[in-house]
């Protein structure tokens, strides 16, 4: 590249950086907020509406049980579908397009998850982990389509992130921790309820003490005793994991939707679309932490102890 | 409603979100200096660490998180 070229390169960027940085003053000063910290007067053109937060999806039909939030789960699934559908009517052995792009992801996929897991038991896991995965990337990323939450029927909107309502994180928990414990049995039969109730310790504490063998038996039994207490602890950790899945990927959407409102309520040009950029990265990562904890929890659950 | 549970509220929120950020942010400077150190020592490995990195403070991150759960609660539901 010629000097001439590089420094008409340079003046480009910095009139595009000093323009963008001039969009987000003056929106920042016409803003509410900003003007109202300067002493101006707000500009009509940059009037947001204060940012409002409903905890409960809404209900944009009345007579429906149908709230927002589900309509945008069906609208996720019916993508996802559709694009695999698509993408796999007429495979080739040498992939192009979209049948390229797919594979690309199913692989990346089956890879995160044999890693770990092993062949076996990575074919059990690979469904159900990559399912939640699409499922949540596809409800975060769809909210971030421009407009999503715009459209209002009878003046509740009809889009909403999916992620956004409680309900749909403490449904994929449950799902998520229904199946490990389905693999658990699944793997290592019955004797997955050792993982639970860890009696054998105190069992053979106590046929050393019927066999006489008192002093033995005094210090298995403390043993014992801890081990039966660390195996209902283990219940509790089981159950306890529902609620942080749940409250983790919803917390995260919900936080990442204020923000959102709140950076376009404060600044209303320009510094948003940074947020969405971060809301997309967030999305992608709530995600692999989902499907990653359901797989780490699978491995753990299918382990033998030995 | 009574103008002191107001003033509860926002206290009790303000003090959730804000102690509650302390232990994460705490735990996300430790794995950026741990991510930081493993860098240095051995710099091909970034792919990795990187990954690990902001598996991590994902991690750690829901902590805090957990705790603006329970101030919007406070804020909107209570």
């Amino acid at each position: 590249m010629s000097k001439r070229n590089r420094r008409s390169l340079f003046l480009k960027i910095g009139v595009l950086a000093v323009g963008l940085l001039a969009m987000i003053v003056v929106s920042f000063l016409g803003s509410e907020v900003g003007s109202g910290i300067f002493g101006l007067k707000p500009a009509s053109f940059l009037k947001v509406e204060a940012p409002q937060y409903h905890p409960a999806p809404e209900r944009p039909f009345p007579s429906l049980p149908i709230t927002n939030t589900l309509i945008t789960a069906w609208i996720s699934m019916a993508v996802l579908f559709l694009l695999f559908f698509i993408g796999t009517r007429n495979m080739k052995l040498v992939p192009n397009g979209l049948q390229n792009f797919l594979e690309l992801i199913v692989e990346a996929a089956a890879n995160f998850i044999e890693d770990p897991a092993g062949e076996k038991h990575g074919r059990w896991f690979f469904p159900v982990c990559t399912t939640i995965f699409l499922f949540v990337v596809a409800n975060a990323w769809l909210s971030l389509i421009p407009g999503f939450e715009t459209v209002h029927v009878n003046g509740e909107p009809l889009l909403r992130s999916a992620n956004t309502d409680l309900n749909i994180p403490a449904a994929l928990a449950v799902v998520s921790f229904i199946f490990v414990e389905y693999w658990g049995f699944k793997a290592r039969g019955v004797s997955y309820l050792k993982t639970f109730f860890q009696v054998g310790p105190l069992w053979s504490a106590l046929k050393l003490i019927s066999a006489g063998n008192i002093k033995a038996g005094a210090g298995g039994l403390l043993n014992g005793f801890v081990s039966l207490f660390a195996g209902l602890l283990e219940i509790l950790s089981h159950l306890i994991r529902m609620v942080s899945f749940t409250f983790r990927l919803f917390g995260n959407m919900t936080a990442g939707m204020i923000l959102v409102m709140i950076m376009i309520f404060l600044v209303p040009w320009v510094l948003p679309s940074l947020f969405y950029g971060m809301e997309a990265f967030f999305g992608f990562i709530q995600a692999m932490i989902f499907a990653g904890l359901t797989l780490g929890f699978a491995c753990a659950a299918v382990m033998e102890e030995e | 409603m009574e103008v002191w549970t107001v003033v509860a509220k926002l206290i009790g929120a303000g003090l959730a979100i804000g102690l509650g950020a302390i232990g994460p942010g705490v735990g996300i400077g430790i794995l950026g200096m741990g991510a930081m150190n493993a860098l240095g020592r051995n710099p091909e490995a970034r792919g990795p660490i990187m990954t690990n990195m902001i598996l991590g403070i994902a991690f750690a991150e829901a902590v805090a998180i957990y705790a603006l759960v329970i101030a919007i609660l406070l804020i909107f539901v209570a």
